[in-house]
């Protein structure tokens, strides 16, 4: 057996592990139903992007792929207190955070 | 970050890390019966004073009483959560613990041992090195909410939960006043390294402002005199992330029984105990890192005290174990200082109530942590035209 | 097996098992602790590419600030067991499945095929290696000169989301007077 795969990490064992996160997320995106584990998800995948962003910055020997990580961090958070502020309106609305009550929002 | 490069070296360095982590837990039982002694001066009374010399034999009682206590899970606890939120308590203060620097290093010339050569070696006298130091202890102890939340949860009662609730809401948000009142130290250093800001302040002051040499022979070159308030917002900060008095909401008796760990008996309780103790000990470490000149002698430049060591020591390893030894002794003597005043706030001030706990850490601390990162960061740019 | 090819497929089966239970737990306050863990996960992963201040941003802002804001609104809700956790029909949740996996098996063999293609890089760069430090350093120089339009617009973006949650928290919700 080939154990170069095993034992030599490189970039595309980082990628392909990223590839892996934001593919578990989008997952969570679809089939879940509560509103926050929903938004758990979302975040789940915008990891995933950092670390592609990591691993090509540390491959390619520049920084930028750092300053994009941080951009990505601080919309990540300022998503998560929109996202969450929402969900609290919707729970005190409701009484509940599954997606099937915001079928009450068409007209 | 290596663990080392052969056998011994890695051996010693595991060695260090368990040596850290019995220190740490060891230390708790002298604090506590410190607090207990200390408290009753304070309140004018004797405390424990029958078991032993100076009732030091209590602590050996308290430790076989919380291990003999029956093992009690409320029914509507989640057992998992329950279980886990004591153990996970200890994590963060021991692993950012670990990261201080409490001494100089040791050197370690060649030696011969089951016959081949060994060394040279140089042991820190931390756990690890870490070049981001400071950031790395924030975001480990950052951590610390969880234990809180699942410690309330999981026991499944409303006091706990509410107790839980208030405690994180208070860490997370004194955790911004005390990230940013270190801000203005970073700059003053130039690093996050925390082995590197303790050298900076060997010596006596003395600084360049705008192209001149100021010295004050009199004075230590310590942090606390060119970063004051920052001082200040660090150490008030530190308390309400420790959740000790008078930021202990968390565990406000009058309302919340216990606040988080009420229903927790016995050993598990004690675990809490120690992750308290262990953010007080990570606090004070820090405090004497930053501003008070870490493990560096006042006014002895570590170069003056490698030259005296030399000369009463015959080998280059023996001078370094002096010199870490003196060094570990100043460490701990600022150290048991800063305990020494957590504990003494505790059985002084009154307790906050929690609006005003949350208007000083958003609306006092926040605001004026900023303006010493801004006079700072302008008082450098300044002092280095 | 060197230490460095052991610490990763480590930390990847904690961050895929985490992130996996993320998704499959049925009840939120664990989705959110085992989220936490893949943050965490994710750290240390940063940590072995040489990202060392990212890896403590990382925890400092996701697992300690983000996660616990989650954590604390699901424990103020006191949700129960989710009633309906995962999507409503097993035809359609099938076919949601189905289409993940299709996109995963086509972005890895992408990431497969393509790797090859790219130019052996040397990874000996003088700002990657290092304690920290000099990558900080460079990081804070090219953050404050080349991206600085970018930071001062994430400001102001902070200043609205701000804003904006406070007054969502606040509405009693909806639009017109109750």
């Amino acid at each position: 057996m080939n154990t170069e795969f095993i034992t030599n990490i490189g970039l595309t064992h980082y990628l392909v592990l990223a590839a892996l996160l934001f593919v578990i997320g989008m997952a969570g995106v679809l089939v879940r139903r509560n509103v926050i584990v929903l938004l758990m998800s979302i975040e789940l995948m915008l990891n995933s992007v950092n670390l592609t962003f990591v691993a090509f910055s540390k491959y390619l020997g520049i920084l930028d792929g750092h300053i994009m990580v941080f951009f990505v961090m601080t919309i990540a958070a300022a998503e998560a207190a929109v996202g969450l502020a929402l969900a609290v309106s919707i729970f005190k609305r409701f009484n509940e955070v599954n997606i099937r009550f915001f079928e009450h929002l068409k007209g | 970050m290596g663990m080392g490069k052969d056998i011994f070296e890695i051996t010693v360095n595991g060695l260090k890390l368990v040596v850290i982590f019995l220190m740490m837990v060891q230390m708790v039982p002298i604090l506590v019966w410190l607090e207990r002694r200390g408290s009753a001066f304070i309140q004018d009374r004797l405390g424990p004073n029958r078991v032993g010399p100076l009732g030091l034999m209590q602590l050996l009682a308290d430790a076989v009483k919380f291990l003999t206590k029956e093992n009690f899970v409320p029914d509507t606890a989640k057992p998992f959560l329950y279980y886990a939120a004591p153990v996970f308590a200890l994590i963060p203060g021991a692993v950012a613990f670990s990261a201080i620097p409490m001494s100089s290093p040791i050197q370690v010339g060649t030696f011969e041992m089951f016959g081949s050569t060994w060394g040279p070696y140089t042991f820190l006298v931390q756990g690890y090195e870490i070049g981001v130091g400071i950031v790395f202890i924030l975001g480990v102890s950052s951590l610390a909410a969880y234990t809180l939340l699942m410690a309330g949860w999981g026991s499944g009662n409303k006091y706990t939960l509410m107790g839980a609730l208030r405690a994180s809401a208070q860490t997370i948000s004194y955790e911004l006043a005390l990230g940013l009142s270190i801000v203005g130290v970073i700059m003053l250093y130039g690093t996050f390294n925390l082995t590197e800001m303790t050298l900076a302040q060997q010596g006596p002051l003395s600084f360049t402002f705008l192209g001149n040499n100021v010295t004050a022979s009199w004075l230590p070159n310590w942090g606390i005199f060119y970063q004051p308030l920052a001082a200040i917002l660090f150490f008030s900060a530190a308390f309400a992330e420790s959740n000790r008095l008078p930021f202990d909401l968390a565990e406000g008796e009058s309302e919340l029984v216990g606040g988080f760990h009420t229903e927790y008996g016995g050993f598990k309780f004690n675990m809490f105990f120690i992750g308290e103790y262990g953010h007080m000990m990570i606090a004070s470490g820090l405090m004497v890192l930053f501003f008070f000149g870490g493990y560096t002698i006042p006014y002895v430049s570590v170069a003056e005290l490698n030259e005296w060591a030399a000369s009463v020591t015959s080998t280059a390893g023996k001078a370094s174990a002096l010199v870490a030894l003196i060094h570990f002794l100043a460490f701990n003597v600022k150290f048991a200082f800063f305990m020494w005043v957590f504990i003494w706030v505790r059985w002084t001030l009154p307790r906050f109530r929690y609006d005003q706990l949350m208007d000083l850490g958003w609306k006092t601390m926040l605001p004026w942590a900023l303006a010493n990162t801004i006079i700072t960061a302008f008082v450098i740019y300044i002092a280095s035209l | 097996m060197t230490a460095d090819a052991f610490l990763f497929w480590f930390l990847a089966f904690v961050t895929l098992a985490s992130g996996l239970s993320v998704i499959l737990m049925s009840n939120p306050i664990y989705s959110a602790l085992c989220l936490a863990m893949t943050m965490v996960g994710i750290s240390a992963l940063f940590v072995t590419l040489n990202a060392f201040f990212i890896a403590g941003v990382q925890l400092i802002v996701y697992a300690g600030a983000v996660m616990v804001l989650f954590t604390m609104v699901i424990m103020l809700f006191d949700l129960k067991k989710d009633v309906q956790a995962f999507t409503k029909g097993k035809f359609t949740g099938a076919v949601k499945i189905a289409s993940v996996g299709l996109l995963a098996g086509l972005v890895v063999g992408a990431i497969a095929m393509s790797v090859s293609l790219m130019g052996e890089k040397t990874t000996d760069n003088p700002v990657m290696v290092g304690t920290g430090m000099e990558t900080t350093k460079a990081l804070g120089n090219i953050l404050f000169s080349k991206y600085i339009f970018g930071f001062e617009a994430l400001g102001v973006l902070l200043l609205v989301i701000a804003v904006g949650a406070v007054a969502l928290a606040r509405s009693k919700g909806g639009t017109h007077e109750h």
